[in-house]
């Protein structure tokens, strides 16, 4: 008889990683660029941490607020105190969420993404992520991850907004 | 119907139904191994003499170990704890819980306290923390809306902290819910009719926000058809044995339904509205209900049409073409405002302006509105709600529901 052990798809956790990584990083970007992502960071309070990733043993990404800038830390859920943990309760389901075959929306109603923290923080964050997500993504695939696509917006918000936030993501500033 | 890829459901809770439930209440607590049981409850419902209803059915049967009636309207945290201390030192082995919300949630947080021996409850709140089996813990509704006897969370407020611990996990589902008419024989009209529309609420809301599966709706449908049968009627006669027993069942099935289907922005600006003016909970969702509809309607048309059966029954459903049906059941929900506001003599509020306190004041003046849409955007049912909220359109819906006008659909920001 042999044992099977919990883990491997090593691919999956790649793209995991990487996505985690690259939203990270975008969401430092967006809230220098976008007013929207600005004004709710500037509603949670001065040290706000949090953390996304997925159970039993990551991959994460924590971005918080230091010294009145957000950052992203990583992946380390150890680095400083986490006020709110958005966990998805595996790998698969956060490869779902994350190649956008599921909205964060339809992930909550079916189980998969779970809060540890404040709901008043947690809504913020889905906003901020939300908003990020069409910087990041063609119309077609953030409708897809987004409960409503802001059609109303202007198309000089979406490229300025889409320039800013790639430009500052790929060069980490 | 939509039949969603995945989805979850439980309801682990016995229910006893009947106008002679309660004497089965020693008979179950034997069952359950349990032999003295302490009943928390209000003051309120200690004078209404439901309480004695209670005790009489159960004291030929079992030992009651306590009676406590200090549970204040909002859970408190020094009250749960004072409680744990009477079951302990009365060495009771289970819990009856008789009254409303509030004092389900105390009896929950007792519960909590008592079975896994805690000093600090704080420990236990959020999702997930409670990992075994709690004491045995009858619930006893006297009201037919909150569906609480059938609910897996107990909220309890730290008053001296200013802090709201929330509680989720099915071990806090009572072993039992006794849905006795009894119980809520003495209701006044005003408030069978509010808590009512609640129970109605947490049907169509289950019915239609994101989290909906055929086992929450089966709940839904039935729930829907009893109260749109029962509610106006039960108001007109509040003896009515077999209508009050009814609206206890049908709260009972909402209960189910919404505990696990969730709920959207009904709920979400009936939570805003109640902490920001206090008005309470079945009369926000009277009046935010068929903006509700409204709001999501060209979202779930569909699904929304598919209530007039159970409400407005076959005939009427044949008669109203396909496209008009969801249409009707918004008007059929008014329609019932419209009964029970004359039914209870005025009392029951059909839009927000016209929500007064005991003193004939103006509970939400108008003036207050931007403050509950912004309180809106920290409520977590806006998360189950098909069309995405946000500031602009929480101040739409709360407008229209204060001046009592039809919501401007156009206005809604679509994707």
């Amino acid at each position: 008889m042999r044992e099977i052990h919990a883990g491997g798809k090593p691919l999956k956790k790649a793209y995991v990683a990487i996505f985690l990584w690259f939203t990270g990083r975008a969401i430092q970007a967006a809230a220098k660029v976008d007013k929207e992502v600005q004004k709710e960071f500037a509603a949670l309070p001065d040290d706000f941490t949090f953390a996304l990733g997925c159970l039993p043993n990551g991959p994460w990404m924590v971005v918080g607020k230091e010294k009145g800038k957000v950052k992203y830390f990583g992946g380390n859920l150890k680095c400083r105190p986490v006020h709110l943990r958005l966990v998805i309760k595996s790998l698969d389901a956060a490869f779902l969420i994350l190649s956008f075959q599921e909205s964060t929306a339809l992930a909550t109603t079916r189980n998969r993404l779970m809060t540890d923290g404040e709901v008043p923080y947690a809504l913020s964050v889905i906003r901020i992520l939300d908003i990020v997500e069409v910087y990041l993504l063609p119309k077609l695939i953030a409708s897809l991850a987004v409960k409503r696509y802001p059609s109303w917006w202007s198309f000089s918000r979406k490229l300025a907004g889409r320039v800013g936030v790639y430009t500052r993501t790929l060069l980490g500033f | 119907m939509i039949l969603p890829d995945y989805y979850e459901f439980c309801c682990r809770v016995k229910i006893v139904a009947g106008h002679d439930a309660l004497e089965k209440i020693p008979a179950l607590l034997a069952e359950m191994g349990s032999k003295k049981p302490l009943i928390i409850t209000d003051k309120g419902v200690a004078a209404a003499g439901l309480v004695d209803i209670v005790v009489n059915a159960l004291k030929e049967g079992v030992t009651i170990g306590g009676v406590a009636d200090n549970v204040p309207p909002d859970s408190d945290l020094k009250v749960v704890n004072q409680l744990a201390g009477l079951y302990r030192d009365n060495a009771c082995d289970a819990i009856i819980a008789v009254g409303g919300g509030s004092v389900m949630d105390t009896a929950k947080g007792v519960n909590i306290v008592v079975s896994e021996n805690a000093t600090d409850l704080m420990a236990f709140s959020g999702a997930g923390a409670l990992n075994r089996r709690l004491k045995t813990l009858v619930a006893v509704p006297t009201t037919a809306g909150t569906g609480s006897e059938v609910t897996l969370v107990a909220v309890i407020k730290d008053h001296e902290k200013h802090l709201k611990m929330a509680f989720t996990s099915y071990f806090l589902l009572p072993s039992v819910s006794i849905l006795d008419s009894r119980m809520t024989m003495t209701m006044p009209p005003f408030i069978t009719a509010m808590t009512g529309m609640d129970a109605l609420s947490h049907a169509v809301e289950g019915y239609y926000c994101l989290q909906k599966n055929p086992l929450s709706d089966a709940h839904s449908l039935a729930a829907v058809n009893m109260i749109h049968q029962y509610l106006p009627s039960v108001t007109k006669n509040p003896a009515d044995k077999d209508g009050r027993l009814a609206m206890a069942v049908s709260a009972c099935l909402a209960g189910i339904s919404f505990s696990n289907s969730m709920v959207g922005i009904v709920h979400n600006l009936g939570h805003a509205t109640g902490s920001v003016c206090g008005v309470p909970h079945g009369i926000c969702m009277a009046i935010l209900l068929p903006y509700g509809l409204e709001y999501n309607m060209h979202k779930r048309g569909e699904t929304i049409a598919e209530l007039l059966l159970p409400m407005a029954g076959e005939e009427v459903y044949r008669k109203t073409p396909k496209a008009e049906r969801a249409e009707k059941v918004v008007s059929l929900i008014r329609q019932m405002n419209q009964d029970l506001n004359e039914i209870t003599g005025g009392r029951h509020a059909r839009y927000f302006s016209e929500v007064k306190d005991r003193d004939g004041k103006q509970m939400v003046p108008r003036e207050i509105l931007p403050e509950i849409a912004k309180a809106a955007l920290l409520d977590g049912a806006t998360i189950y709600n098909p069309e995405d909220q946000d500031y602009e359109e929480n101040l739409l819906v709360l407008e229209a529901a204060w001046e009592g006008k039809p919501l401007d659909r156009n206005k809604i920001k679509k994707g």
